[in-house]
């Protein structure tokens, strides 16, 4: 069941080796995505952690198909959007975001399944973690982190992160189906979408896809930094800005899937991000 | 007549996993979890190409087989009649 009134996040603790669900009812303003991101890392900030999010649009329609990941370098605060099958598989692990905080001692690898936690030491061949054809694996060769072996982020801020924090590799693998209630509209407005494929700002290519996305363009391999707050906490595509700016399109497919949010808390969300963004700053 | 989906072109898929979703969304589910069509992305020493390999459950030709080979972008997949000694 899609959980329309709270976000859940998986605080991962690698100096402690622990791991805890909280759910923060309080974050659904923020929408999802950077917006729970930026939140979460004001809330966690003495601890300098590493936040994952997706939107609610992640995993029901096409070209919302990014993972949002905030972090804070050298103190200043970065947005990246990662592509693959991250955001789908994040979905379906029944969360919204994971944050992951402190330094392991020895190099690590992190097995997550749903909202459980597996620490495993940083030999693990990581191909050998998760259910393959649901699992994203994310492996960090000591040069660049690559998301189902292909897929990364801009600058080396993850990767930064990843070696400071002796993270190896995070394998993330999410068993969880969801059934929207009015299942019939929520059929046509994903085929709707679909259809809206020529206004994507990027060519069709033969490059690998984005989980739910079928452009196999060649700009999702390196993915996006900053960009739109609406687009970045709903966790599309940036190059889908003309359907996912769309607040009429972007409303229909909010309360195709059971959400309440109103016009004003979009138009809020902009100022929202940027008190957040001074308070985390 | 029943039809029978073939992944003739796995060569050309992407990953998208666009007809793993409609064959999910026939079932009136989205998730991964029991899904009919599987992508599994092959392990490749060369990071810059990708291989995908599809498995799919023969049940899946209870479906309506031509919406799943319809939304692949790349035309990965043929339909065909099953003939009555198959």
């Amino acid at each position: 069941m899609i959980d329309i009134k709270t976000k859940k996040a998986l605080i991962i603790d690698l100096e402690n080796k622990e791991a805890e669900t909280k759910s923060f009812p309080d974050l659904m303003k923020y929408i999802g995505g950077t917006g729970v991101g930026l939140k979460l890392l004001e809330i966690y900030e003495e601890k300098n952690p590493l936040i994952f999010s997706i939107g609610p649009l992640n995993g029901f329609f096409p070209f919302a198909s990014k993972t949002s990941v905030v972090l804070k370098n050298d103190g200043l605060i970065e947005d990246l959007y990662l592509g693959g099958t991250l955001s789908t598989r994040l979905k379906f692990t029944g969360l919204d975001s994971i944050v992951i905080y402190g330094k392991s001692e020895e190099e690590i690898v992190l097995d997550i399944q749903n909202s459980d936690v597996t620490f495993k030491d940083g030999v693990t061949d990581i191909q050998s973690l998760g259910l393959p054809g649901k699992r994203c694996l994310m492996e960090y060769d000591g040069k660049k982190m690559l998301a189902d072996q292909y897929f990364t982020t801009p600058e080396n801020y993850l990767e930064r992160y990843f070696a400071e924090n002796n993270i190896k590799g995070i394998s993330i693998t999410g068993t969880e189906a969801f059934s929207p209630n009015n299942f019939e509209d929520y059929k046509k407005l994903y085929m709707s979408i679909l259809g809206e494929k020529d206004g994507m700002r990027v060519d069709e290519g033969g490059y690998p896809s984005c989980s739910n996305c079928p452009m196999g363009c060649g700009k999702s391999k390196v993915g996006e930094i900053g960009g739109n707050v609406l687009i970045n906490s709903l966790v599309s595509c940036q190059f889908a800005d003309k359907i996912y700016t769309d607040i009429g399109m972007v409303f229909s497919c909010l309360n195709t899937l059971g959400y309440n949010y109103t016009h004003e808390d979009i138009e809020n969300l902009p100022s929202l991000i940027e008190e957040t963004i001074r308070r985390a700053s | 007549m029943p039809k029978i989906l073939k992944p003739i072109q796995k060569d050309k898929c992407t990953g998208c996993e666009l007809c793993v979703f409609e064959a999910q969304r026939q079932l009136k589910k989205v998730g991964l979890e029991e899904s009919l069509i599987r992508v599994f992305r092959k392990s490749s020493p060369d990071k810059e190409k990708q291989e995908f390999d599809l498995e799919l459950d023969p049940r899946i030709n209870m479906l309506n087989v031509e919406k799943i080979a319809s939304i692949c972008p790349r035309q990965v997949f043929e339909v065909i009649d099953k003939k009555e000694d198959d």
